[in-house]
């Protein structure tokens, strides 16, 4: 009867003591938001093969701030904010970074497209923004911090920036000259190791890519949450690989991402992520931040009606998918000059309408190349050059996109003769075409992929070796120029610019035989 | 870089996105609807969506 009673009292006191223990344990919930590849998309949109309007800043700015009244938060970046359609390009990202401001981001880190203004622009907005700016494998810019630790409602967090290793490979050279980019996994291991013990959660700030986010969390035990952007995947149901949760929020402020996360002691307990899709519902927007989007679409009007030189002649639009015509010519022209290309050879599809003899305006330039364009160079053969013009002019009858218009070179062909027989006659630089010689020619991303059926460009590079490059991203031995992040149409308005006054001529680098 | 569209592998360079991949693939083109593009885990991307080396994607579409 002694024993049971000792042993009754033993059990209270083992209850009460756990009692107490529970009641005494603390519960914290933070909140972190984030977005990704925003690309300065601040109006609403409808997406490629959708029929309803989705994003809209100043509706994301009311959802953020919505969520942010419900419990302690943080709101973060994943990279590519500053570089990408005419509300931020016309600025050189500055307007981007007004709206970050204003909207209060805790941090962003850079993502490849950030670099394409350059090292000094960049170095503006970085000092412009009101928030710190990451990049832990970046070496050569001082104000990109490699991470940092916020307290937020007695909860340190620890966030680590990383970007693409291939960066110096997707924007011009120049925009990375004297940088290092050294390889993320190690540097996530680096800082982890030196903050993981001052910090109640690690989350990477990761420019990446979905595919790579998943491959580290295999590679490195330690990091909480991933927060990703770069290949703007839409992660509606958030997997959680070896204990680390990996996010992404779409593109273009369509989606807010959202992770909630529970501490007991300082220890996370839970987390769960989700999407918040923006939908641009008329009144719900912020008024301070539309007035921010409101100004600068203003501000892009008056860029767009400014008067940037004088066309002496009518540059044609008209006839460029079945003639050579002068601002076929002329605009072949500035992408040879550009590239440093030997010839430069355009699809006619690039090439949407004409200017009238008079003044310039950039929204004139911006009509003729209205698509999201870049210039790229790829070494060829003679006998390649022969296969590209033969595809070209091989529907001229049906005045398909594919007729090409040309610089630095001239050719003779015969519309009725056979496929691969129409091409008679090719002159480089005032010589005939030396079939076995290379020879490096301009053309745009689209044909490089193989839109309009130029099939050239894809077999030379399938068969070509692949060269290290600066900062280890990796470039095929037969591409020459690739620069990805500046629009053929901004080249074509700042060589307008240059020259004040243009009056390309239809010269006869192209001729039918008929 | 070779990335795969719906098993068949492309090449492009770096710096090209989804959209240049389904160029090659012979996919956005008249007369062929998308209807979702998708990750190999299934997540939605975007057409300007970034590849990588041996990045998988799969395209849903419809013939008109």
């Amino acid at each position: 009867m002694k024993y049971k009673h000792i042993f009754l009292s033993i059990c209270t006191i083992i209850l009460a003591l756990f009692l107490l223990s529970t009641s005494f344990a603390e519960i914290k919930e933070i909140r972190i938001l984030h977005i990704n590849d925003f690309h300065g998309f601040a109006e609403p949109y409808k997406p490629f093969g959708s029929n309803e309007y989705l994003g809209g800043v100043a509706f994301l700015a009311s959802k953020i701030n919505s969520l942010r009244n419900e419990k302690p938060t943080l709101l973060i970046a994943a990279g590519d904010m500053i570089y990408g359609n005419n509300w931020t390009n016309l600025f050189y990202g500055e307007s981007v970074v007004e709206l970050m401001n204003i909207m209060k981001f805790d941090a962003m880190v850079v993502g490849n497209h950030e670099f394409d203004f350059g090292q000094e622009i960049l170095k503006k907005r970085i000092s412009g923004a009101s928030f710190p700016v990451l990049g832990a494998n970046i070496e050569g810019i001082e104000s990109l911090k490699p991470y940092i630790i916020k307290n937020i409602s007695g909860i340190n967090v620890g966030i680590i920036g990383v970007i693409t290793e291939d960066t110096p490979e997707s924007t011009h050279p120049r925009n990375v000259t004297g940088l290092g980019f050294k390889p993320a996994t190690e540097t996530i291991s680096r800082y982890l190791n030196e903050i993981r013990a001052k910090v109640d959660i690690v989350i990477v700030l990761s420019h990446l890519g979905y595919y790579s986010d998943r491959k580290i969390v295999k590679q490195i035990n330690g990091i909480d949450l991933i927060v990703g952007g770069h290949s703007h995947t839409k992660v509606t149901n958030p997997v959680k690989i070896n204990n680390t949760l990996i996010v992404q929020a779409w593109e273009y402020a369509k989606a807010l991402g959202v992770v909630d996360i529970t501490f007991e002691d300082g220890k996370i307990i839970n987390s769960i992520g989700y999407l918040e899709e923006i939908k641009p519902i008329s009144g719900q927007e912020n008024k301070e931040v539309q007035d921010i989007v409101e100004k600068y679409k203003r501000r892009v009007d008056e860029i767009l009606d400014r008067t940037i030189g004088i066309a002496l002649t009518d540059l044609d639009g008209e006839n460029v998918r079945k003639d050579e015509t002068n601002l076929g010519n002329f605009i072949a022209d500035i992408i040879k000059e550009t590239s440093g290309a030997d010839v430069a050879l355009l699809n006619a599809g690039t090439i949407r309408t004409g200017i009238k003899k008079g003044e310039i305006k950039v929204k004139h330039v911006y009509s003729v190349l209205p698509f999201d364009n870049y210039i790229v160079a790829i070494k060829l053969t003679g006998r390649q050059i022969r296969e590209a013009l033969e595809h070209g002019i091989s529907a001229v009858e049906k005045n398909e996109g594919r007729f090409p218009q040309i610089s630095g070179m001239s050719f003779k062909y015969n519309p009725e003769a056979n496929f691969g027989e129409k091409v008679t006659f090719i002159n480089i630089s005032g010589n005939p075409i030396d079939m076995d010689k290379e020879y490096s020619v301009a053309t745009n991303d689209f044909l490089v992929a193989g839109g309009d059926g130029y099939k050239v460009f894809g077999k030379v590079l399938k068969s070509s070796k692949d060269l290290s490059i600066t900062g280890g991203a990796i470039k095929s031995e037969k591409l020459i120029y690739n620069e990805p992040g500046k629009w053929l149409r901004d080249i074509v308005v700042e060589y307008i610019m240059k020259k004040g006054e243009i009056q390309p001529m239809k010269e006869g680098r192209i001729i039918s035989t008929k | 870089m070779i990335v795969y569209v719906n098993n068949k592998a492309v090449e492009i360079i770096h710096g090209m996105k989804v959209r240049h991949a389904l160029i090659s693939a012979e996919i956005l083109k008249e007369g062929i609807s998308i209807k979702s593009i998708t990750d190999e885990w299934g997540n939605e991307v975007g057409m300007d969506g970034e590849l990588s080396e041996g990045d998988k994607i799969f395209v849903n579409i419809e013939v008109q």
